[in-house]
């Protein structure tokens, strides 16, 4: 299996409520993977039925390696300091740790600070180190950089990519298209219990249709457009500002956000 | 091994940095020791006589009820769950690691009334230490199991502090420690018999090894275990 993971018909119900109505993911190894979906989407019931902290109804999940998981609903006692986690958990997984890893992530300063001392910030780094203490094959992460500071978001960005240069796979869930589209290699979109989309962000772009947004600075102002031709409304628009004697100052052309596609896409548009 | 063994010595110090447990286990026994103890030996001078088994009985009752439950909640009713077993580590480590902390805790704060009871008041060494010990234990076990009930069941702290306090008060006040059950109501005897303190406190103060009151601890405490492990079951099923 050269896969990573390799989810078929995954069904999970609560009640008489079918939140994932068959669901089939392949993720290949060594990419970062991005899950998307509304909230209620199914989301976070994948996730953990895959990481296998929740049953699921049929359905089959294979994972090629070992994983590593953030949470992102995890706590820890409160008076444990960072260094007993990182001992505690490397004890019991019977792993050394790499302290470059703790280092990178700046775990090492949290060594004697207690969990309820620890800022958000410091408590994600944390579980995410607890999540790489056994060297994972896979990575699931639950919006890593939630509650994270700009500078914070940065350099765990530089971490998830690291982790990706070592060979390992990142299944990521984001709420942060941005944070998507700048780091991800695929994705797949959740809704209703079903994926509607699976492939690259180009992908996506192509599958939802030739969009674009065209912005153009002249002397009177900025006007936007957006089209679905770019070829023959580009001539039009600018044939429109030569006419009336406008001077163009700047134009710029873009396919649009992963943002409005996912929209487009979760809304079923 | 390892690990369980790391475990064990992580809780313990985290007992030590919990105010809780420490004012739970250490601190009020001591000053109800302080008072009571007095108080107690000045009224009725022969309870110099159980004076140690009531006291241990009174601080395993406190420790174990009111000390214990929180410490569970804040694993089991809260995201440290989630932590526990995204991490690869059994849910059932909680249970076993809080419950070793905590008695050997209480074991060491029943000792330190052992010792300072008959320098301070002159209270009097048990005729059968061995019986005492062995009632001692027993009954930390027990406490402990219907302690995890609570703390496995409920959840949130207030609501374990409600019932905590709910079986805490009737065990001091009808188990014979504050004063002599033959002095109660018949009814309160009756229902004193319901606590695991009545029965702990009964076989400390024998003068003779007799499997009439220890049988009942060991009945309430293999009910416990197993409700724990069904309530750990609840717990750990998403």
């Amino acid at each position: 299996m050269t896969d990573a993971l390799q989810v078929r018909g995954l069904r999970k119900s609560y009640g008489k409520k079918e939140v994932l109505k068959g669901i089939d993911l392949c993720i290949r190894k060594g990419v970062i993977f991005a899950l998307l979906g509304v909230n209620g989407a199914g989301k976070t019931t994948a996730l953990e039925c895959i990481e296998g902290l929740r049953k699921y109804d049929s359905g089959s999940i294979a994972i090629n390696g070992r994983m590593g998981i953030q949470l992102q609903s995890a706590s820890l006692p409160v008076h444990i300091k960072g260094i007993e986690a990182v001992h505690l958990f490397e004890k019991w997984n019977k792993v050394s740790v790499n302290t470059s890893m703790l280092t990178a992530l700046g775990v090492d300063n949290l060594a004697n600070k207690q969990y309820q001392e620890m800022s958000t910030g410091q408590k994600r780094r944390l579980h995410l180190a607890l999540a790489l203490i056994s060297d994972p094959d896979i990575v699931f992460l639950d919006e890593p950089t939630a509650g994270l500071d700009i500078e914070g978001r940065i350099s765990l960005h530089e971490y998830i990519r690291t982790l990706k240069a070592q060979g390992k796979t990142i299944l990521l869930a984001s709420h942060d298209m941005a944070e998507v589209e700048n780091l991800c290699d695929n994705i797949a979109i959740l809704k209703d219990g079903r994926i509607a989309f699976a492939g690259t962000v180009s992908e996506l772009t192509r599958a939802v249709g030739k969009h674009y947004n065209i912005c153009i600075k002249t002397s009177q102002g900025m006007e936007k457009f957006e089209v679905d031709n770019i070829g023959e409304s580009l001539i039009s628009i600018l044939k429109g500002y030569h006419e009336k004697e406008i001077e163009i100052q700047d134009i710029q052309v873009n396919r649009g956000s992963l943002e409005q596609h996912f929209v487009k896409i979760a809304r079923g548009e | 091994m390892s690990g369980f063994l790391y475990g064990v010595a992580l809780q313990w110090k985290l007992d030590l940095r919990s105010k809780t447990m420490l004012i739970t286990c250490y601190a009020v026994p001591l000053m109800f020791f302080a008072v009571m103890g007095g108080i107690f030996t000045s009224v009725m001078p022969d309870s110099r006589e159980t004076l140690i088994q009531s006291m241990s009985v009174f601080t395993v009752t406190l420790g174990a009820l009111i000390g214990l439950p929180p410490s569970l909640v804040e694993i089991y009713r809260s995201d440290v769950k989630n932590a526990y077993q995204a991490n690869g580590v059994p849910l059932s480590l909680g249970l076993f690691l809080t419950n070793i902390s905590a008695f050997v805790h209480l074991l060491i704060m029943s000792f330190i009334l052992y010792v300072i009871a008959p320098v301070a008041f002159d209270a009097k060494i048990p005729a059968h230490p061995g019986t005492y010990f062995v009632g001692l234990i027993t009954l930390i076990a027990v406490s402990l199991s219907v302690a995890s009930i609570i703390g496995l069941a409920v959840k949130n702290t207030a609501n374990t502090s409600m019932l905590s306090i709910l079986l805490f008060l009737p065990s001091t006040m009808l188990s014979g420690i504050m004063f002599p059950s033959n002095m109660l109501p018949k009814v309160f005897v009756i229902a004193g018999k319901l606590f695991p303190a009545t029965w702990g406190y009964a076989f400390m103060t024998e003068s003779n090894f007799t499997w009439h009151n220890l049988l009942p601890l060991f009945v309430v405490l293999i009910i416990a275990v197993l409700l724990c492990g069904l309530l750990l079951k609840r717990v750990e099923t998403r």
